[in-house]
């Protein structure tokens, strides 16, 4: 082999080494801070699915194949009928139709709640809190339960963060790995060649398989601190304007007793009417006497929430929020938080999310224990070395 | 002397050599979240009333014919929340008797001249409703909190109470911008 054709070889290897010397360094510091946030991810993707398992009162248990779903205002009156006196905050019609319905409540005593209700028979299933195991895990996940501080939390900073060195790993390791894309088509894993070989194997593996996902996590991860970084400065991007309030003049006065509010189904069908495509999920009661009732679901792109705002007195759709109305910044902003999480196609696609983020979490997990096996193989070798260096030394003066 | 060569460290670079547990320190991580416990459902029981309407209860409030309590929802210092100002926020709670009458609730740091400037709104329902109150950086210490509700009837009704006793947070913070000014 002549020097002008060994220079190139020996110059790839030199960058192969330095990109491997920098996947090592971009987890391995952090890797248990890493494991923690991508295990309670994975724990969190699921979290709803679980409760469903644990809590029989969330489930949608239909009396009969035919049985027709009720209207919300058979929901209202069925709840303000259990509970008197009681205020309806808010109902949420959960995508997957195995849940009951969520409506939240808040009692004479200034305790909000939320009901279970069975969507076909208006029974109230049971009683829960606001904040559930959903949202635990969210905190924990998202924030590490750091208290905000107004709009930000350092503790979002500290885990959105580690999408760079995230990001940072998913190119280094493409970059280690020499031509990955074979092993697709003929994978290796070696179970009986030792710890070191089986999780250098299944590191590779498991890394080759979840690159579409990490890549997804990272990059939503890092818009997450983009978003965080914006807030903090107290910076917006929002195009909504200003609330919109009901006018004066359209607020009935002199009546002596609160006035009620048009029926709830006619103002989900007013919507439905005027925007054939958006399917109401959720109806949320004006949250004083100059504001609206919003109907809010999803249209035909499945990312975003779309809302209406209705008028609760004379029916009338004011104002809308809809895809067409927000910007390309907003766009991607708001699709962000669906991808990360998975919750936006049904069942199937939360499963997914919770394989990747199992497999995602044992990257991590793999990634450390290669250089547990990695370096205390090479600490052996080389206190082999010395001792054959000092034996053959031995041997050659007492041979002397 | 012998010319026995040792070979190069192939782990030359990489994180690890005879120190490898300063790399499992991050697991010391843990204990933050694990610590913060406590502190989450505190603020959750906050959010969702169960904790009571605020975190520094004022007792109950007679706006003409209504009853409310007041509350100083969370005691720290106006937040400042850029184009808003700084905003400070309060917690009512109205009696059920009048949560049927009263139309609408709103407050203001000094007397308001008309009903049209009656400060910001209360939202949320009736029984624990917030505001988020901007508070004027030039606000002298000493001023007044001025609620005024509106009813079903057309009727207004005001009450106030002094900033020191509302929230002595804020007053005291006032009086650091005072002096910073």
């Amino acid at each position: 082999m002549d020097a002008i054709s060994a220079r190139p070889v020996k110059k790839k290897k030199t960058t192969a080494r330095l990109w491997l010397i920098i996947h090592s360094w971009l987890a391995l510091p952090l890797w248990a801070l890493v494991f923690f946030i991508c295990l309670t991810g994975t724990i969190a993707t699921v979290s709803q699915e679980i409760l469903w398992v644990l809590k029989p009162e969330i489930r949608a248990n239909r009396p009969s194949a035919e049985a027709p779903p009720l209207g919300y205002d058979a929901v209202l009156s069925a709840v303000e009928k259990a509970d008197p006196g009681v205020k309806v905050d808010f109902i949420s019609r959960p995508v997957k139709t195995i849940y009951a319905l969520e409506v939240f409540v808040t009692a004479r005593d200034g305790q909000s709640s939320t009901l279970y209700v069975n969507p076909y028979t208006g029974a109230i299933q049971g009683t829960g809190q606001t904040y559930d195991f959903r949202f635990f895990m969210r905190a924990l996940h998202g924030w590490l339960l750091v208290p905000f501080n107004g709009l930000t939390s350092w503790g979002w900073f500290l885990v959105s963060s580690l999408s760079i060195p995230m990001l940072g790993s998913l190119v280094t390791g493409i970059l280690v790995y020499k031509k990955f894309w074979r092993a697709y088509l003929h994978p290796r894993l070696r179970l009986r060649s030792g710890a070191r070989i089986f999780w250098g194997d299944f590191h590779r593996l498991a890394g080759i398989w979840s690159l579409p996902f990490i890549a997804i996590m990272a990059t939503t991860a890092g818009w997450f601190l983009i978003q965080h970084i914006l807030t903090y400065n107290n910076i917006t991007v929002s195009t909504v304007g200003i609330p919109q309030t009901i006018a004066r003049e359209d607020v009935p006065s002199g009546t002596g007793t609160t006035v009620p509010w048009i029926s709830l189904d006619k103002a989900a069908s007013l919507v439905h009417q005027e925007f054939p495509d958006l399917d109401p999920a959720y109806v949320q009661m004006p949250v004083n006497a100059y504001n609206h009732i919003v109907v809010g679901g999803r249209g035909n792109y499945p990312l975003i929430f779309e809302t209406a705002n209705v008028n609760p007195y004379n029916g009338k759709v004011e104002s809308t929020r809809r895809v067409s109305d927000r910007s390309v910044v907003e766009l991607v902003t708001e699709s962000m938080r669906p991808l990360h999480t998975g919750d936006f196609a049904g069942i199937w696609l939360k499963l997914l999310y919770f394989l990747f983020g199992l497999l995602l979490s044992a990257l991590v997990f793999s990634g450390m224990m290669v250089w547990t096996k990695r370096t205390a193989q090479a600490t052996k070798s080389l206190i082999r070395d010395i001792r054959e260096v000092r034996t053959s030394t031995a041997a050659l003066e007492d041979g002397q | 002397m012998t010319e026995a060569r040792i070979k190069p460290n192939p782990h030359a670079g990489l994180p690890g050599g005879k120190r490898r547990w300063p790399f499992h320190l991050s697991i010391l991580l843990l204990l933050m979240p694990a610590l913060l416990v406590p502190n989450y459902f505190r603020q959750v029981a906050l959010f969702s009333g169960t904790g009571g309407l605020g975190e520094r209860k004022l007792g109950e409030i007679t706006i003409g014919p209504w009853k409310a309590q007041l509350a100083e929802f969370s005691v720290e210092e106006p937040l400042d929340q850029g184009l808003a100002g700084h905003i400070k926020s309060f917690a009512l709670g109205l009696e059920p008797e009048s949560a049927t009458h009263v139309k609408a609730s709103y407050m203001r740091v000094g007397k308001p001249r008309t009903l049209r400037a009656a400060g910001a709104i209360f939202y949320g329902p009736p029984y624990r409703q917030l505001v988020d109150l901007p508070i004027p950086q030039r606000t002298e210490p000493g001023e007044r909190l001025w609620l005024t509700m509106e009813g079903w009837d057309g009727s207004v009704h005001q009450a106030s109470i002094a900033l020191s006793e509302a929230s002595p947070v804020t007053e005291a913070w006032l009086a650091k911008q005072k002096g910073t000014r």
